[in-house]
């Protein structure tokens, strides 16, 4: 089974605001530090940090992992944000696949306290007692792939891989089938029977994802 | 804080220990794979992780290189979500330079540099603090000492050669007793509160920074607390690395 490589710690955090609701309320940022890799410079995010980030608020977008009304606390007023931040520790390669498995578990993590609005006072009174779990729709894994010479696909590439590939590819699949985002950022040439292999491999590659987490989730304490 | 009693009668701490006693730590070393040497620290709730490449080559800048010695460059930066308000700047303010500038002196002393000269080491060190309640998110006391000795274990672990250890700890002074290895209730009390970086083996003292008044009588008693406390932390980083070496001697098939 591939594994995941590059390990990622996050911890999605949250702050109540006033504004309605529909707006940013999921605010992903992937941080590619020097100490993870030392191909990184401090400094600002680079490029492929920032290319990580917004592939990640596209597969939030896209697959819809938590719905814009289960953030909303009162119509018009209150609603939560999410802040997403996924920072790489150890980097070899497959950034884009260890960024979505580790924000699909941190957001099953989650637990959001009950905030009720006074009405008298309209103040939020939050209820740190009481705690619910997000309501996740689906689980979106990604699988990427390295291309080499129009020929050659390998699953899951490293570091070393990546470097040496001509092109990349990363299919973004839940557990029903549905593609939720499809990456090609140029290189190489893919035939149309290729990328249907890749698909059907996301299908595999899926389920064997899912498990894993299940399992991961089922054994964790709860707090 | 009104009502919190620091220091019970009987001696006890707010987390039941005693004066002189540490808190828990738990150490790894070689957690990364990338990098030339890595380890991660538990102090109580605190934790700490550090990354150490090098010796290479000097980036940037030629003309920063030393002709005789090796240029040690340390990072400190707190991840986003490591302390109660949401950061925007991980890196680059005034907090984290300072660390990174403390981290750097302090390393500066211990790390032979003479043997590498016109190249550099970079020093990581990334704290992630436990969370204790949704409200107030307490950092768990401690940060400067959990990010020297996950240093130490990482320089160590890069072979890069060194004096000798570095161990940190903090100490404070409350009700005539001084206190070894703050936790964050009593580093939020206010009292003084005192930062060593010690070389066991010569009692050399690499770092000391004290914050709030004591007074001079006292300041002995609060450095020998410190002092022990890091020397009890040197014997758990040398089981660590005795351990470290071990395992990897069994993988190598010695």
């Amino acid at each position: 089974m591939p594994l995941i490589k590059g390990m990622l710690i996050e911890r999605p955090s949250f702050r109540s605001y006033f504004h309605s609701c529909g707006v940013f309320l999921s605010v992903p940022n992937v941080d590619l530090p020097p100490l993870c890799s030392s191909r990184f410079r401090s400094g600002p995010p680079g490029e492929e940090a920032q290319v990580a980030s917004q592939f990640i608020a596209d597969v939030i977008e896209n697959s819809q992992i938590i719905q814009k009304e289960d953030l909303c606390i009162s119509s018009g007023k209150l609603a939560w944000v999410l802040y997403c931040d996924l920072i790489c520790l150890d980097y070899d390669g497959n950034i884009l696949d260890a960024c979505t498995f580790a924000l699909l578990a941190a957001l099953k993590n989650v637990q959001l306290p009950e905030v009720s609005i006074n009405e008298e006072t309209s103040l939020a009174e939050v209820n740190l007692k009481k705690k619910s779990f997000l309501n996740i729709r689906t689980h979106p894994v990604a699988t990427s792939f390295a291309v080499f010479d129009d020929t050659l696909l390998i699953v899951d590439p490293t570091g070393e891989e990546e470097r040496l590939a001509t092109g990349t590819l990363t299919v973004v699949m839940d557990e029903e089938g549905r593609l939720s985002c499809l990456h090609k950022p140029g290189g190489s040439g893919l035939t149309g029977a290729k990328l249907q292999d890749c698909m059907s491999r996301a299908v595999t590659r899926h389920k064997e994802v899912k498990t894993l987490m299940d399992e991961v989730i089922k054994s964790m304490k709860p707090k | 804080m009104a009502g919190l009693e620091l220091l019970s009668d009987q001696g006890y701490r707010v987390d039941g220990r005693r004066a002189g006693e540490l808190r828990k730590i738990q150490a790894r070393m070689g957690v990364f794979a990338q990098a030339d040497g890595s380890a991660y620290i538990e102090q109580g709730n605190t934790k700490a992780l550090a990354v150490v490449y090098g010796p290479h080559e000097i980036r940037g800048s030629r003309s920063r290189a030393l002709p005789d010695r090796a240029l040690v460059n340390c990072q400190y930066s707190s991840a986003t979500f490591s302390t109660g308000e949401r950061k925007r700047r991980p890196h680059g303010d005034r907090k984290s330079c300072e660390m990174g500038l403390q981290l750097r002196q302090t390393f500066e002393a211990a790390i032979l540099t003479q043997l590498h000269p016109r190249s550099q080491i970079d020093i990581y060190v990334q704290p992630l603090r436990g969370v204790v309640s949704l409200q107030v998110l307490q950092a768990d006391g401690g940060t400067y000492a959990a990010c020297v000795n996950a240093a130490t274990l990482a320089v160590l672990d890069a072979g890069i050669p060194m004096r000798d250890f570095v161990c940190a700890c903090s100490a404070g002074f409350v009700d005539g007793t001084a206190l070894a290895d703050l936790s964050h209730v009593e580093e939020a009390a206010g009292g003084p509160q005192l930062a060593l970086a010690l070389l066991p083996a010569s009692g050399q003292i690499a770092l000391l920074e004290m914050d709030a008044r004591l007074h001079e009588d006292h300041l002995e008693w609060v450095l020998e607390a410190a002092a022990q406390a890091a020397r009890d932390v040197h014997t758990l980083l040398d089981r660590v690395v005795r351990q470290h070496v071990h395992e990897a001697s069994i993988l190598l098939g010695d």
